[in-house]
């Protein structure tokens, strides 16, 4: 007997119709949020309400309040500037580059990693903001006039190319997420009964009427989206990076930061894409949608990622020792051995050889182990960020300026408080919009029709086969990802 | 336009529905549009449409970014006001490089999304000419039209059906 096993599992199961996907997606906008929403929603009401106290704090106060000093002038909030930036380089890279390679399992998780993106960067904004220590003239990065204060920006300057490749990914970001949330919003709008649901989704779904030229003139722009979405997933975190590459500081000053920053930004990503959806499939009950062979493909990509990280962190090393360079290579001993070590383990651990444990299919598809994974990807990459960002600075050059950095509350709080941040408005968007991609997922679904079309083809083929194929059995209207 | 009058073959299956409309139009009957919940592969072609310009506008709007960023950097940075930082030089070409790029992503995402929206007249708060209501859940609709003395209502409806439509009404536009 052979067996004929199909290419790829299924990527919805249960035998779900397109009304199946329509009642099941827009159940959590149409119906009271339930018991576990509220708790999720009030705890990050809770804790956004620090973060609002911790910042206002920080404003009326100054950088003071901070436990920064003239030797480490950067830590915590720029460690969390790029931790969350990081984060939010997820969402577009499975929206653009999974739609360039026509991975078809990023159709249940898209569209709620691209509203992660959009929170996260703005979570990154604030951070960015409330560094300044003068935060009511943050417009001066912008390029205005000489009479407004400031002089013209220093376009040589990477902090001036991050203002604009942070909003540039913020902003088209958003207009890829709202696009692609037109045709759902339209299908809100048609089933709403309620007279303010109505108006609502109507005004936002501009009118979509489900038209063939519109459908037409929608594919080609999604692709020129991914497709300029692709470099800028790319280049904005290279940016980032330049931040520090460009400097002089022995630690930053190294040309393998950018696709090393990209490699982390796409591991950490990835991990709050997973900390998210492991949750989320249980709360709303998405299991048949968001398989376990979702949360395979991710964590293999987690795997690949993390040991890119890791690659990089030992060509650091190797470079460093390779240079001959005395304050490089002074640098990185005092990154393992130095008053942070603990940091740079934890780092290494979380990081290089935590994922490893995804080479075993169990680690990859037991929900409740990757829930834990994916919090320890989080963490090392925060970890990875507060390494680069303190262990460089505080011996710096002069030993009479060394010091150690210690983090105050006020810090902490504002650390807290922007998962509060993030997690409000992803409450939120779990609650008013369609968390899947319900246009998207419909269109590979297999109808009727190819499933008799298939059945009939394999009859034909066990014809003409003297030894029987025997297929997996057609559950309903299920699906191939071929 | 000279008619105003449509019949409407609806379906519960987008392969039925490719099939009737490949078949409408080798009748010759004239298909005014498809309405589906989800882009059926192929249709556009089956209808006749002509690759979309927005490709074009996409480019035009590339290039508009990147003379936008390469002016406002020049001008600003060395012939409004030259700061000596460092002694760098004050046109320096491949520092504008990540900028230029950004802003031509931006224009090009901007420009061409609004293209979207304008040849296809949409905007926020537009009332939605919905040929019916289940079209964005789980039903696709062909819709022909009905010139005046030529088109055979009950051929046309035996045509539908025996392609699998589910319904069948007559519906008018308000144009």
């Amino acid at each position: 007997m052979s067996y004929e096993s199909p290419i790829r599992d299924l990527l919805v199961t249960g035998g779900k119709t397109y009304s199946d996907i329509t009642r099941e997606v827009t159940r959590p906008i149409e119906n009271k949020p339930s018991k576990a929403w509220w708790i999720g929603f009030g705890l990050s009401s809770i804790v956004l309400a620090i973060w609002i106290f911790a910042t206002t704090y920080t404003m009326l106060v100054g950088i003071g309040a901070w436990g920064l000093n003239k030797t480490v002038g950067w830590a915590f909030d720029i460690t969390n500037f790029v931790f969350w930036v990081g984060i939010g380089h997820a969402g577009t890279l499975i929206s653009a580059v999974l739609l360039l390679f026509r991975q078809k399992w990023r159709m249940s998780i898209n569209r709620s990693a691209e509203a992660m993106t959009i929170f996260a960067v703005l979570c990154a904004a604030s951070f960015i903001i409330s560094h300044m220590g003068r935060p009511w003239v943050a417009y001066w990065p912008i390029p205005l006039p000489n009479a407004f204060g400031s002089l013209w920006v220093n376009f040589n300057s990477p902090l001036v190319w991050d203002v604009f490749a942070i909003s540039t990914y913020f902003s088209v970001s958003l207009v890829f997420w709202y696009v692609g949330l037109i045709p759902d919003i339209a299908t809100v709008r048609d089933r709403a009964t309620s007279k303010a649901r109505k108006f609502w989704y109507g005004f936002f779904a501009m009118g979509w009427n489900g038209s063939t030229k519109v459908w037409h003139r929608y594919e080609v722009i999604s692709l020129i989206l991914a497709a300029i979405s692709t470099p800028l997933v790319l280049s904005v975190h290279s940016i980032v990076s330049m931040d520090f590459a460009t400097s002089l500081v022995p630690g930053w000053h190294t040309t393998i930061f950018p696709p090393y920053f990209v490699a982390g930004a796409i591991f950490s990503g990835f991990g709050m894409v997973l900390t998210l959806l492991v949750v989320a499939r249980e709360v709303l009950d998405y299991k048949d949608y968001i398989t376990t062979e979702h949360l395979d493909a991710m964590s293999r990509i987690v795997m690949l990622t993390g040991t890119l990280v890791g690659l990089a962190y030992i060509t650091e090393f190797f470079v460093a020792a390779y240079s001959g360079v005395e304050y490089e290579q002074y640098a990185f001993i005092n990154r393992a051995t130095g008053p942070y070590w603990w940091s740079y383990w934890i780092m290494m651990s979380c990081n290089l050889l935590a994922p490893q444990v995804f080479w075993s299919r169990w680690a990859r598809t037991t929900p409740w182990f990757l829930f834990v994974m994916s919090i320890i990807v989080n963490i090392g990459m925060w970890f990875e960020r507060f390494v680069i960002i303190v262990t460089s600075l505080h011996r710096d050059f002069l030993p009479s300026s060394w010091t150690m950095y210690a983090p105050t509350i006020v810090e902490f709080s504002i650390l807290l408080g922007s998962f509060g941040l993030f997690f409000f408005f992803f409450f939120l968007f779990m609650k008013f919009l369609p968390s899947i991609n319900m246009a998207e997922l419909k269109s590979v679904v297999k109808t009727k029709h190819a499933i008799e079309l298939e059945k009939h083809y394999t009859e034909l083929l066990n014809n003409n086969h003297k030894m029987p194929i025997q297929t997996q059995e057609m559950k309903g209207d299920s699906v191939h990802g071929h | 336009m000279d008619t105003n009058k449509v019949i409407l073959g609806i379906y519960n299956d987008p392969d039925h529905i490719y099939d009737a409309t490949k078949k409408l139009i080798h009748d010759g009957y004239r298909v005014r549009d498809v309405y589906s919940p989800f882009a059926i592969h192929g249709m556009d072609r089956v209808l006749g449409i002509k690759r979309s310009n927005l490709t074009v506008a996409a480019f035009i709007f590339a290039m508009l970014g990147i003379c936008l960023a390469l002016t406002l950097q020049t001008y600003t940075s060395y012939f409004d006001w030259p700061i000596n930082i460092g002694g760098k030089p004050f046109l320096h070409i491949p520092t504008y490089i990540p900028i230029t790029f950004e802003l031509s992503i931006l224009c090009t995402a901007f420009g061409m999304v609004g293209c979207f929206f304008a040849v296809n007249r949409m905007a926020w708060g537009k009332n939605a000419d919905i040929i019916d209501i289940r079209v964005t859940d789980d039903l696709f609709v062909v819709a022909i039209d009905i010139i005046p003395n030529k088109t055979d209502i009950a051929e046309l409806s035996s045509l539908l059906k025996n392609n699998g439509a589910i319904e069948i009404r007559e519906r008018e536009f308000e144009d």
